[in-house]
């Protein structure tokens, strides 16, 4: 059997694959502050006896895009946008220290302040907690300031900060939840350079043109290792004719 | 099944989502009191195919891993309770809240619901009621002999009869207000409930504890943005297209590959 059959079916097996962290991609196009993932391809030769003629490629996680997004300005006071570089720290499902971009806040019953996805805010020593309030101001450092329930708006008083880390991209790596993390498993330590907007979000920083491009060129590399199947299959049964006709 | 052709119809059915979410918001950009909601995505599970680091033999690692992604979901919508702009309408039970707090109506089976809509009328007996009928709490009646009434911006509800120099207090409206606003849950009619992440109301005279004033003869239009939710009905538009042609594109691979090879 032509084993370049299986190294075409490899190929369009991955090439499967990238389209559907493109596809995903695409559908995150309006998740807020989503980082786009990206698919890189791997050459793995297959070593066996004789010459390593065949060459399987391996998809592989090409990181995560983490260019900025649009900012959108919503005018709701807990909504809040990192400037240029930096996350905000949350805690992940699993109970470790995650990051995202993505600043729509609320503040639960309990006092917790928590993102839309319901995981709770980070302040430097623990998850972000504030007193029955009347008023929340998120201020460009991240220092959470309240009106305490009961007194006038001039009762300013500042709560905590929220944890907002910048660590190296290198170090980060997406987590199955969607956040990210260290690859150490560690904490990032808060960063006083990383500032935010209240008042904006940050959408998905997914290209549309770029996303439609990659697609496209997805399928004709799908198409071009399904010709390369069929046509392994066309030169094996050439074979198969000139040894019954022989 | 195929997970690319999955993870873009997730994408369609969140973008749909968002049209109704945006179609409800135009379609009560003339509703009073009516406060914007807005629909919050979150990407699904990422499935790891491939960990990264694992051992690919009993010395060798995989250099690279492969997470795939499963798409996007709407983990929630969220209203926005900015305030809407007033309007003055000079009706003499009409009612707008400049700041927090959400007047507290009696529902027909006894709970109660909030409402920012203050466009209130009397009923056959004299009660102040919603536009719906349902009263508002504590509940307030006006005496047929009242010839005019008129609320302070403290919600003390007054009335002149004839003959009478002094204007009489007949009632008090009381503004709630909530920990968490945007928790509680909306009912239809322009009223809200509290819900388990609303947090119980806090009842005050308007005016104090960080309640907002009255102001008589004015309502509260919607806030709903009609600019920002058309140019949010083109992105997501554009959106469900790009997730109709990823769904169309991965079809196109599947069939080229069922045409090719049999």
């Amino acid at each position: 059997m032509d084993r370049g059959l299986y190294v075409a079916m490899t190929g369009a097996k991955q090439i499967m694959q990238a389209q559907a962290v493109n596809n995903h991609n695409i559908a995150n196009a309006s998740t807020v502050g989503f980082r786009a993932d990206s698919v890189s391809f791997v050459s793995s030769p297959i070593y066996g006896p004789g010459y390593a003629t065949r060459v399987n490629a391996v998809a592989g996680d090409g990181g995560t895009d983490l260019s900025s997004g649009v900012i959108t300005s919503t005018s709701r006071p807990l909504d809040i946008a990192v400037n240029g570089k930096g996350f905000i720290a949350v805690q992940g499902a699993n109970g470790k220290e995650g990051y995202t971009r993505a600043g729509d806040l609320r503040v639960l019953e309990s006092g917790a302040v928590v993102t839309a996805t319901g995981l709770p805010v980070m302040s430097e020593t623990g998850p972000l907690n504030i007193p029955p309030s009347t008023q929340v101001t998120i201020g460009s450092d991240g220092t959470v300031s309240i009106v305490p329930q009961g007194l006038s708006p001039a009762a300013q008083s500042q709560i905590d900060r929220i944890k907002l880390v910048n660590p190296q991209p290198k170090d980060l790596q997406k987590g199955a939840d969607g956040l990210l993390y260290l690859k150490s498993g560690g904490k990032a330590a808060a960063d006083e350079t990383v500032s935010v907007t209240s008042g904006q979000l940050e959408s998905s920083n997914v290209n549309a043109a770029q996303s439609l491009v990659n697609m496209i060129e997805l399928q004709r590399l799908y198409e071009f290792q399904i010709k390369s199947i069929n046509s392994a299959d066309t030169d094996e049964q050439s074979a198969e004719r000139m040894m019954l006709t022989a | 099944m195929n997970l690319a052709l999955w993870a873009a119809k997730t994408g369609l059915d969140a973008q749909n989502t968002q049209m109704a979410v945006i179609a409800n918001n135009l379609a009560n950009s003339n509703t009073t009191g009516f406060k914007a909601d807005r629909a919050a995505f979150q990407d699904l599970m990422y499935q790891n195919v491939q960990q990264v680091g694992a051992q690919s033999t009993q010395n060798t690692q995989y250099s690279t891993g492969l997470s795939l992604g499963t798409g996007v979901k709407i983990a929630a919508t969220e209203k926005n309770y900015s305030q809407g702009s007033v309007l003055q309408t000079g009706g003499n039970l009409d009612m707008s809240v400049t700041g927090h707090g959400l007047f507290q109506i009696t529902m027909p089976d006894g709970t109660l619901a909030y409402t920012r809509d203050g466009s209130f009328s009397l009923d056959s007996q004299g009660n102040v009621v919603n536009a719906t009928g349902f009263p508002i709490s504590p509940a307030i009646t006006i005496p047929i002999s009242a010839q005019s009434v008129t609320i302070g911006s403290d919600g003390t509800v007054s009335v002149t009869t004839a003959g009478a120099p002094k204007p009489t207090t007949v009632g008090q409206i009381q503004l709630a207000n909530f920990i968490n606003v945007e928790g509680l849950q909306p009912v239809g009619n322009n009223l809200v409930v509290e819900s388990a992440a609303s947090g119980a109301p806090q009842v005050g005279t308007p005016g104090t504890n960080g309640l907002g004033t009255l102001q008589q003869g004015s309502l509260e239009t919607s806030n709903v943005n009609t600019v920002t939710e058309l140019v949010n009905m083109i992105t997501c538009q554009r959106a469900y297209e790009m997730n109709s042609k990823a769904i169309s594109t991965t079809d196109q691979m599947l069939q080229y590959l069922t045409t090719n090879l049999q």
